[in-house]
């Protein structure tokens, strides 16, 4: 924090430990959409999905029907764990190092000169070659992993099974106890 | 007691409370993250089972309605586009079109899981088959693009020995990867072998027509600018035409979108690739159509080598 703050600690300091859990909130609800929204998609369509995971033809045909059904799963277990708020940080750690997979598939199709749609939201699989979009999917994909660091860093949040356990028991409430 | 040791005692105590209350804390964590862990098995578990299932009730359905068929393909008619028409004769069936490109995965996903079913449901009368060669890959140049088209002028060539629809299968069955070069004129001409297309005329034909890919993939990098009177009458000006045509053929929700595309009686089939028994049921409630192209005639001066063999299996 700036000087500024510390010239006015009390204020600007509270204010910010008010709203920290909610900013911590919108960021765990929007992460837990993006991934529940982009698993939905993909595992009504498995064999789509599998089609996906093919086009960066990195595997085998077994492997990438393994991906293709089981991934879209997973995204599906981690935006429900994030909605119930449970386990909240190192399923936001665990979301950020899923990204951080999807990042580093990307570039490599992109550094292959693949064209293809990343498959991120929706089938993905071969496009034209002017139509592929790898830069705007990586910026996205960097966002959503900002979005997990937010939650990660500050996993306490109103309306998560873990506050109601009392797993993260604030900084400030800490204290108090001594 | 001293003073001294009260204090010591009262601090062990409270060491002991501390120690506690953290391993209490522990222990509510590593709960926490077992039953997470557990509602990530259940649902990626639980998903997979139903996933696998149900992919395993498709297939047996496709192969229950594919048990009764001899497997004995229908006569295919070469029209005038280029294109093949395979249906039983004087059929009444709907018109089923079938545009795919065959440097294209989706297109041979398409061709594994409908493939069969569609060449049954010609046979046994219930479908006009006309299968449609394109190539949107064409496009993007060299090497996905020339794959493409030395395969799509390949397949034309097989045609004009009666043995698209084998040539078409075997096309999408050893289809390379888009980033190589791939469909090479050797291979090409080994697969026609293969369906006892042996006539030194198709090899030939097949090689002047990679030869009219790689000038076409030169005419596109210099911007399509020049003489293109190299294309003329080859079969790979015709499959480019074919790809326009589509692109005209078609507007508003019926809008040629990509391939594979398959449209009945004209109208563009959305139920997806991977649903083979609703591609088939859509097909037997629609009513007859008839297809847009007329049959090539065998006594035209078309550059085939061999044009009267275009209905050699008919008989």
């Amino acid at each position: 924090m700036s000087t500024d703050t510390e010239q006015s600690p009390p204020n600007a300091t509270s204010r910010w430990e008010h709203l920290r859990p909610w900013v911590s909130l919108v960021a765990r609800i929007a992460l837990a959409g993006v991934l529940g929204y982009a698993g939905y998609l993909k595992a009504i369509e498995p064999q789509e999905s599998v089609r996906s995971v093919a086009a960066y033809e990195l595997f085998s045909d077994g492997m990438n029907q393994f991906i293709g059904y089981t991934l879209p799963l997973f995204e599906i277990a981690l935006a429900l764990l994030l909605i119930i708020g449970l386990a909240t940080r190192y399923v936001a750690a665990l979301s950020a190092l899923l990204m951080a997979v999807f990042i580093a598939g990307i570039i490599s199709a992109w550094a292959r000169g693949l064209t293809i749609d990343c498959g991120c939201f929706s089938s993905g699989g071969q496009v034209a070659a002017g139509e592929t979009a790898y830069g705007v999917d990586i910026v996205r994909d960097i966002g959503f992993m900002l979005l997990a660091g937010i939650v990660m860093v500050w996993p306490r949040s109103p309306f998560a099974l873990d506050g109601f356990l009392g797993l993260y028991p604030d900084s400030g409430g800490e204290k108090s106890d001594e | 007691m001293s003073k001294a040791s009260r204090k010591e005692n009262r601090e062990r105590l409270k060491q002991e409370r501390l120690k506690e209350q953290r391993r209490a804390k522990r222990n509510k964590l590593l709960t926490v993250m077992a039953v997470a862990l557990g509602v990530v098995a259940l649902i990626v578990g639980g998903g997979y089972f139903i996933i696998t299932s149900q992919a395993n009730s498709t297939g047996n359905l496709v192969a229950e309605r594919l048990s009764g068929w001899d497997k004995q393909l229908p006569p295919q008619t070469l029209q005038e586009d280029g294109s093949t028409v395979l249906a039983v004769e004087d059929a009444s069936a709907p018109l089923v079109e079938v545009y795919a490109d065959y440097q294209c995965s989706h297109c041979a996903d398409f061709e594994e899981a409908n493939g069969e079913l569609l060449n049954m449901l010609a046979a046994q009368g219930k479908a006009v088959l006309q299968l449609r060669p394109v190539s949107i890959f064409a496009a993007g140049g060299p090497p996905a693009g020339t794959n493409s088209l030395r395969a799509g002028a390949a397949a034309r060539a097989a045609a004009d020995y009666g043995k698209f629809v084998e040539y078409n299968q075997l096309l999408f069955a050893n289809q390379p990867n888009g980033t190589a070069e791939g469909y090479s004129a050797d291979e090409l001409i080994a697969w026609g072998e293969e369906l006892g297309i042996t006539d030194a005329a198709f090899a030939e034909r097949v090689r002047s027509e990679a030869g009219v890919v790689d000038a076409f993939a030169e005419y596109q990098q210099s911007g399509d600018q020049g003489d293109d009177s190299f294309l003329a009458g080859s079969y790979v000006e015709q499959i480019l035409a074919a790809t326009n045509a589509v692109k005209d053929r078609y507007e508003g929700p019926n809008a040629f979108g990509g391939t594979p595309s398959v449209y009945i009686n004209g109208e563009l089939y959305t139920g997806g690739i991977d649903n083979p028994i609703d591609l088939a049921d859509t097909i037997e409630a629609a009513s007859p159509g008839e297809p847009d192209t007329r049959p090539q005639s065998t006594d035209d001066n078309s550059p085939s080598p061999s044009p009267t063999a275009n209905e050699t299996t008919e008989q």
